[in-house]
């Protein structure tokens, strides 16, 4: 197999010993230069002349408002730090600390545990010192071996905005947080990275480049000057974002979610940008920001209202009526609808076994589309939906973006449901559902969720025909595409003239939202959702066109009851506010 | 039939495993003594390292126990194969920002380009002991550095300098041993030390005056040997030119790829770190775990490419000095059981094996003191790292393997 036989000369094979010798050797000539002929120099830069590398934190970008106003500060906050291997005694170390700045060595002890990354690294033992327990510090210097201050920046909120689901927190990383990064060579123990909402979604804009130091320190580890030869570098600030928030109008509607449970989304439909926000409860956004204890932290987390979630993205709401302009589209596009036709509504219908009611158990009586839109009519609804398919008013609720996360610029969204064929078949079988399951999603109930922030997106989309972009709190080159709903003209002037009445009509079930101001006309829908875990929920989703620009808006109460009742007051607090305080600066 | 001669294991030179084992040894030593910090047992070099050692103990295995002529009938596959796992990683994401590594779904990264080096040393060892190859023509020297050339382009965008330069490394001493003339050699390397030395008046006379006496020597044709010599002048001429054409960014890039001292945060305080090491340890060293300057923990990669500042610190001048003179002894009785082969496949093989050992033992401790630019390399057995060591102990089977004279 191997036939060709080696023919490598003695000379060739003399040339390949004496070249790698020659190697190894002048390796070793080197290493006996720099170990033993200059070992002296080296052991005095080794003993007296040590650098020592300290980063500095970058503050991070802050976050603001439309008009530049801040949302998110930095502060900054002294920390304490030793460099382990300058203490002789730690446990006594500890001790004394802990009695100047009147706190228990076991926290202490637990710190230096957590953040310990070398001996002769700048360990973190507390953080947040005030005033008093700096100068007690300083007067006891001299017992003190190996402990240092060092500032850091810390987020800080100083308009009175809340919204701490949208701004979302930041958290210190440890070991265990590294650990699971995907670039951790970014981070050091410490540092803060974004965690949720805006400070996760942008944490590249906002992180900030970290600076280093270099300094030169004696054997005792006393720094004697900085390190000549090593550049230093300042730490980098991060980017600021610009929100599309409005302060007034946010700190507005947090106020009007006091002690309610839902949420509140304003927005401009022409650009998708979102003007308020609020999800109620909520915590206070610096709950993570100093020392959090135990007991604060579960008594938020174990609140039985569950303040840390984000309702508008990551609740799931039966809409209710508010999805009645979906069902509408669908008849007007896949039906066969006369638009002056009329229906009789005594009040409940009986489809095959069942009765379905009306919410106006007395019944409205002879109703045309407008009509029945104006006041919610079910029955209206559960007789002409029958000319289509379940299919049908599937595929006009993903034109309009619902099933499907909106890419909104915050992280964790949820998707929805939105039943079809398919899923009914997967969910019931080929028999455990009836057309009567089409009944129910026409006037969105059944197996239907979707998420507050897809109700605003598809408010947007109304409420503009069809052209308005995605739906985000942060100005950025590339929106994702938003889904764009094509229909005719007369299909989309149906369902404006529809939701219109429910604002203008005597018997408007949304009458309530309109606060009467000259040159305001709002367009809306009430909802009152059945559901099957407690009271309704109320529901108003609209629009108001004022001067020539457009103000979409969402409001969820939860099992708070009728839509029209108790929404709707909330619709017309808001848009007053709007137009009475701010709207002559907003443009 | 045919008969076999079956190999006996006990021709195999023992004791090549035996200096690999030694040192390894001195590398647990040291890794040890630099993982104290470490909490968990996954985090730690040590366990780390022992747990590869015993992965790597089956590598040595396999290639122990593969036959010869079943490398040499597959060889071009397995260079095939090497090409497309070191592509792999592109298809993925970047991993620290580099395309090194490949997940493969276990707790550790897989780096396919140490593979690589020895397929292609697989490759070119048959290429070149082809009994039809006219090595003496200047033509069949161009096909095995492009063998050699390609995947170290990959590499090189990954990018890996420093293996880039050890795959390159093979070739030159493998084309020798096949027979090459030096001359040729020689010719393909004065374009790159001709742009190299023009930044230097000095250099680049005496750079010029070398080539004429070469030329001279070969005894070449006239015309060829004036043409060869103002064609390098000329190269020469042309590099300045076309450097101050560069924007200085890219000036600043390629500096900085060649001379990572030149960024004083990383390489140069890894340098000054490394050398205070090493020189502070002394003779006999400051002693096992008192290495205050390994201590101080700045030293970044210290566990792997540069575990010698902490040999040098702790263990001192002596053990830095066994290290070395066990590689010597390792590569030159490589090199002595390559001359002694009886076919020419083996002997490349062996030959290209040792070439690779000998690059990472030359770059990586040249560079902990400050000999040559920083490149990133780790010290075969000694330095931690699971597919480097992994494919070191893979290297000695095939290395013991090709040293036994057998025929089948």
């Amino acid at each position: 197999m191997l036939k060709s036989d080696n023919i490598v000369s003695h000379k060739q094979y003399q040339i390949a010993r004496i070249l790698s010798w020659v190697m190894i050797i002048i390796l070793i000539i080197r290493y006996f230069q720099i170990q033993i002929i200059e070992h002296e120099i080296y052991r005095l830069k080794s003993n007296t002349n040590r650098i020592r590398k300290v980063t500095k934190n970058a503050p991070r970008g802050l976050i603001l408002d439309r008009f530049g106003e801040i949302l998110v500060d930095n502060y900054p906050v002294y920390v304490l730090t030793a460099i382990p291997g300058e203490m002789n005694n730690k446990g006594m170390q500890f001790n004394l600390i802990a009695k100047y700045i009147e706190s228990d060595s076991s926290i202490i002890h637990s710190n230096y545990k957590k953040y310990y990354r070398g001996r002769f690294v700048p360990t973190r033992l507390a953080k947040d010192i005030d005033f008093l327990q700096l100068s007690n510090l300083e007067e006891n210097k001299l017992n003190l071996e190996g402990v240092y201050y060092d500032q850091i920046p810390e987020r800080y909120y100083p308009n009175g905005v809340r919204a701490p689901h949208l701004f979302g927190y930041v958290k210190e990383i440890d070991r265990m947080i590294r650990k699971n990064l995907n670039n951790k060579q970014l981070y050091e123990l410490g540092d803060l990275v974004g965690w949720s909402g805006l400070e996760k979604q942008y944490e590249s804009y906002l992180m900030g480049k970290r600076g280093t130091y270099f300094f030169e320190v004696d054997a005792s580890g006393r720094e004697v000057g900085s390190a000549l030869e090593l550049l230093d570098t300042r730490p980098d600030p991060g980017f600021n974002i610009q929100t599309t928030i409005d302060l007034d109008l946010q700190i507005f509607i947090e106020k009007l979610l006091e002690n309610r449970r839902g949420v509140i989304l304003v927005g401009k439909p022409e650009t998708g940008g979102i003007l308020a926000a609020a999800s109620a409860p909520d915590y206070s956004p610096d709950l993570f920001t100093g020392l959090m204890t135990e007991s604060k932290w579960r008594s938020v987390k174990e609140d039985p209202n569950t303040p840390l979630i984000n309702r508008y993205i990551q609740g799931t709401y039966i809409p209710g009526s508010i999805v009645k302009m979906i069902t509408q589209i669908a008849i007007l596009k896949y039906g066969s609808y006369d638009l002056n036709m009329s229906h009789y509504c005594p009040g409940f219908y009986q489809f095959g076994d069942r009765i379905y009611g009306c919410w106006v158990t007395d019944g409205h009586g002879d109703v045309n589309m407008t009509q029945a839109m104006a006041m919610s009519c079910d029955v209206f609804f559960y007789k002409v939906v029958q000319q289509i398919d379940i299919d049908h008013l599937y595929s006009v609720f993903t034109e309009f973006g619902f099933g499907r996360k909106t890419n909104i610029d915050i992280p964790n969204e949820a998707f929805g449901l939105v039943p079809n064929k398919d899923y009914m078949f997967r969910r019931y079988g080929k028999y455990g559902w009836s057309r009567g399951a089409l009944l129910n999603l026409a006037i969105g109930q059944g197996e239907l969720l979707v998420t507050p922030i897809q109700v605003l997106n598809y408010i947007n989309l109304i409420s503009t025909k069809g052209e308005s972009p995605n739906c985000h709190f942060v100005v950025v080159d590339n929106l994702p595409n938003n889904s764009k709903p094509e229909l005719e003209a007369i299909i989309w002037q149906q369902v404006h003239d529809g939701m219109r009445s429910a604002i203008i009509d005597k018997k408007g079930t949304g009458k309530k939202s309109d606060p009467n101001i000259d040159g305001l006309s709002i367009h809306g829908k009430t909802g009152t959702a059945e559901n099957p875990h407690g009271d309704n929920h109320a529901w108003f989703t609209g629009w108001a066109e004022y001067l020539n620009e457009k103000y979409s808006i969402v409001i969820l109460l939860e099992n708070a009851g009728s839509g029209g009742g108790v929404a709707a007051p909330l619709v017309n607090k808001v848009f007053k506010e709007l137009i009475n305080n701010n709207l002559v600066t907003l443009k | 039939m045919i008969l076999l001669k079956k190999p006996n294991i006990h021709d195999a030179p023992w004791m090549i495993l035996f200096s690999a084992l030694f040192l390894s040894f001195i590398g647990l030593i040291a890794l040890n003594s630099i993982s104290h910090q470490n909490t968990t047992i996954i985090q730690n070099p040590f366990y780390k390292q022992l747990f590869f050692l015993f992965i790597a103990f089956f590598s040595f295995s396999f290639s122990f126990i593969t036959p010869k002529y079943i490398i040499h009938k597959y060889a071009f596959i397995i260079y095939g194969v090497g090409i497309f796992i070191v592509i792999l990683p592109f298809f993925g994401s970047p991993h620290a920002g580099t395309y090194r590594w490949l997940n493969v779904g276990l707790p550790f990264n897989f780096q396919p380009s140490e593979f690589v080096k020895i397929f292609s040393v697989i490759a070119l060892a048959r290429y070149l002991s082809d009994n039809n190859l006219k090595i003496y023509k200047f033509r069949s020297i161009v096909l095995p550095i492009l063998i050699a050339l390609f995947p170290t382009l990959i590499v090189l965008n990954q990018p890996d300098l420093g293996t880039a330069l050890v795959m390159l490394s093979i070739v030159f001493p493998m084309l020798y041993w096949a027979g090459a003339r030096p001359f040729y050699l020689f010719l393909l390397i004065a374009p790159i030390l001709s742009i190299l030395t023009a930044f230097n008046v000095i250099l680049f006379s005496i750079w010029a005056f070398i080539i004429a006496i070469v030329i001279f020597y070969a005894r070449t044709k006239i015309i060829a040997g004036v043409g060869y010599f103002f064609g390098n002048i000329f190269f020469g001429l042309l590099a300045r030119p076309i450097w101050d054409m560069l924007n200085s960014y890219q000036q600043n890039r390629i500096i900085t790829f060649v001379y990572p001292e030149k960024d004083p945060l990383g390489a140069a305080y890894q340098i000054i770190q490394s050398k205070t090491a090493i020189g502070s340890g002394g003779f006999f060293g400051k002693g096992w775990g008192y290495g205050t300057q390994t201590h101080l923990k700045f030293l970044p990669v210290q566990e792997s490419d540069f575990i010698l500042s902490v040999i040098g610190e702790e263990l001192g001048f002596i053990i830095i000095a066994t290290i070395l003179i066990t590689f010597g002894y390792l590569l030159n009785t490589i090199i002595r059981y390559s001359f002694l082969s009886k076919d020419k496949f083996s002997s490349l093989i062996l030959l290209g094996l040792g070439s690779i050992i000998l690059a990472h033992v030359f770059v990586n401790t040249a560079m902990t003191v400050g000999l040559i630019p920083v490149k990133g390399l780790p010290l075969p057995f000694i330095s931690a790292g699971g597919t480097f060591l992994v494919t070191s102990y893979l290297m000695i089977g095939l290395i013991m393997r090709f040293s036994i004279h057998y025929s089948d």
